[in-house]
């Protein structure tokens, strides 16, 4: 029990120890200016700011909207597809090349062509988060189609299921935990996508807050803005560990 | 259902060496109900005339008719036991079991669940059914498969070294039920080995098959009353002259 109680206390150790270093050189000290680098008391004001006038949630949600609309999308297509190359050679031969040469580029490389295509706002972000997540997804599920033991192809077959059977009772679950891990990749870089995207084409989620408020001088916002990014990744992280824990034979 | 094996011959091609010929002029009839065993070195190529029997693979040339029709691919009619486990892992064990029936027959599905019920008490297993299969021993997750095949009602069962990763006693133990099972049911089995003791125990027939190529080198036919006793002279007779050709073959 006092194990428990001790693996609990030591993540916690550092983040207390930064937060108490940041304090000392900024408030405490007064070291660093404040339009440089906002103490943490700053940033408390801020928050509570932001969380009282609704900003921080609607920015939040607005943003959250973004990710999810790209990844659904991005997963519309990629699963299907990535089930059907993964189990026709042929066809993966086909894309191989193009799927080869669009994956590196960088999804905030499409920003221009977003805004030209699809002006400011929502859509072009959902956009630029689909280019982002459709490549990992893709990729994933295209692995774990090819990666299904085939003892299990040939069991199914020899206990008379039908090639489409065999895709479905078979194939799709044994690809299910190479797909969740596809997805959690794919939610990672959405919210860098979203941020970068918020920031170039769009007037509202966390991107242009954190951007605006750094042009008006409100370095707090700013921070909190970043901290709430980093809150949203842990907690996607920690629904999908928890997803994957439970998939994961 | 009978299985007639005509003229086989296997051979793969590979790029190192010009062409490996596996299987050669393999000609074999097993009767309906008759449990024959394949037994050989590894290396014999007794998997891959499992394989060819079962439609998994096609023969470079010659032909297997099973049940009066030639074989081109996978049928529920012919259910293959494989060395590796190959239960569904996302499965519960009575999923497991009642796969096949989903497949192909259009009973209600209550009907299939008590069939399935049945035959996991008779082997003991009925406490386990909502298990998946990371949760059993290796002799129970052979069992279940084949109880999986067995429900199915495949007349024809290929059993590829099934009880090979198990300890001798597990062997011994699942030996007997399969033979009590092939008793009940009158399955024709096709039973692969390496083990001599395992193929005295269980067949009515012994293919020998001799390896580079693998050719049918004797057919021995067990004439021993079931179930059989190791420690019997006509037992421990027939083993020591099996393994006498073996070596001999080496």
């Amino acid at each position: 029990m006092f194990d428990n109680y001790r693996n609990k206390f030591i993540p916690l150790i550092l983040p207390i120890c930064l937060i108490i270093f940041w304090y000392l050189i900024t408030e405490g000290l007064g070291i660093v200016n404040p339009y440089i680098l906002p103490g943490p008391i700053t940033v408390c004001q801020s928050a509570w700011e932001l969380i009282m006038n609704g900003k921080l949630l609607t920015n939040t949600l607005d943003t959250l909207y973004k990710v999810f609309g790209g990844l659904i999308l991005a997963s519309i297509v990629a699963i299907p597809l990535g089930i059907l190359l993964g189990w026709y050679k042929t066809l993966e031969d086909i894309a191989s090349l193009v799927i080869s040469v669009l994956r590196p580029i960088p999804p905030v490389a499409w920003i221009p062509f977003s805004i030209l295509w699809f002006g400011i706002g929502m859509v072009p972000a959902v956009f630029i988060i689909f280019m982002g997540c459709v490549f990992p997804i893709l990729v994933y599920t295209i692995d774990g189609v090819k990666r299904t033991d085939k003892v299990l192809i040939e069991s199914a077959q020899t206990l008379g299921a039908s090639d489409w059977n065999v895709l479905k009772r078979v194939i799709l679950p044994s690809a299910v935990p190479y797909i969740v891990s596809g997805l959690k990749v794919g939610i990672g870089i959405a919210l860098m996508c979203t941020i970068s995207a918020e920031m170039v084409g769009s007037s509202s989620g966390l991107g242009y807050m954190i951007l605006t408020a750094t042009s008006l001088f409100d370095p707090g916002t700013t921070v909190v803005g970043m901290l709430d990014i980093g809150i949203i990744g842990i907690a996607f992280d920690y629904v999908f560990t928890k997803a994957q824990d439970r998939i994961f034979w | 259902m009978s299985i007639e094996i005509k003229n086989i011959n296997k051979s793969f091609e590979s790029k190192k060496t010009d062409k490996l010929s596996v299987l050669e002029d393999i000609n074999l009839t097993i009767n309906d109900g008759e449990l024959i065993c394949l037994l050989g070195p590894s290396g014999c190529g007794k998997t891959t005339l499992l394989r060819l029997i079962a439609g998994l693979d096609q023969p470079t040339s010659g032909e297997i008719i099973a049940n009066g029709e030639k074989v081109v691919k996978p049928s529920g009619d012919r259910a293959v036991i494989f060395q590796q486990y190959s239960l569904f892992p996302w499965l519960t064990v009575l999923q497991n079991v009642t796969f096949g029936l989903e497949m192909t027959k259009n009973v209600p599905k209550e009907e299939n669940i008590a069939a399935a019920e049945r035959y996991l008490t008779s082997v003991g297993l009925i406490d386990f059914k909502d298990s998946y299969p990371h949760e059993l021993s290796g002799g129970m997750k052979q069992r279940v498969a084949i109880i999986r095949s067995l429900l199915n009602h495949s007349p024809i069962l290929l059993m590829d070294e099934p009880f090979s990763a198990l300890d001798m006693q597990n062997r011994h133990k699942l030996q007997e039920q399969l033979i009590g099972v092939w008793k009940r049911f009158e399955n024709t089995i096709v039973f692969v080995t390496h083990d001599v003791d395992e193929a005295v125990f269980l067949a009515d027939k012994i293919v020998i098959l001799d390896k580079n190529p693998g050719r049918i080198a004797e057919i021995i036919e067990v004439n021993i009353e079931r179930i059989r006793k190791r420690d019997s002279p006509e037992f421990i007779a027939l083993q020591e002259s099996i393994v006498e050709k073996l070596d001999m073959g080496d």
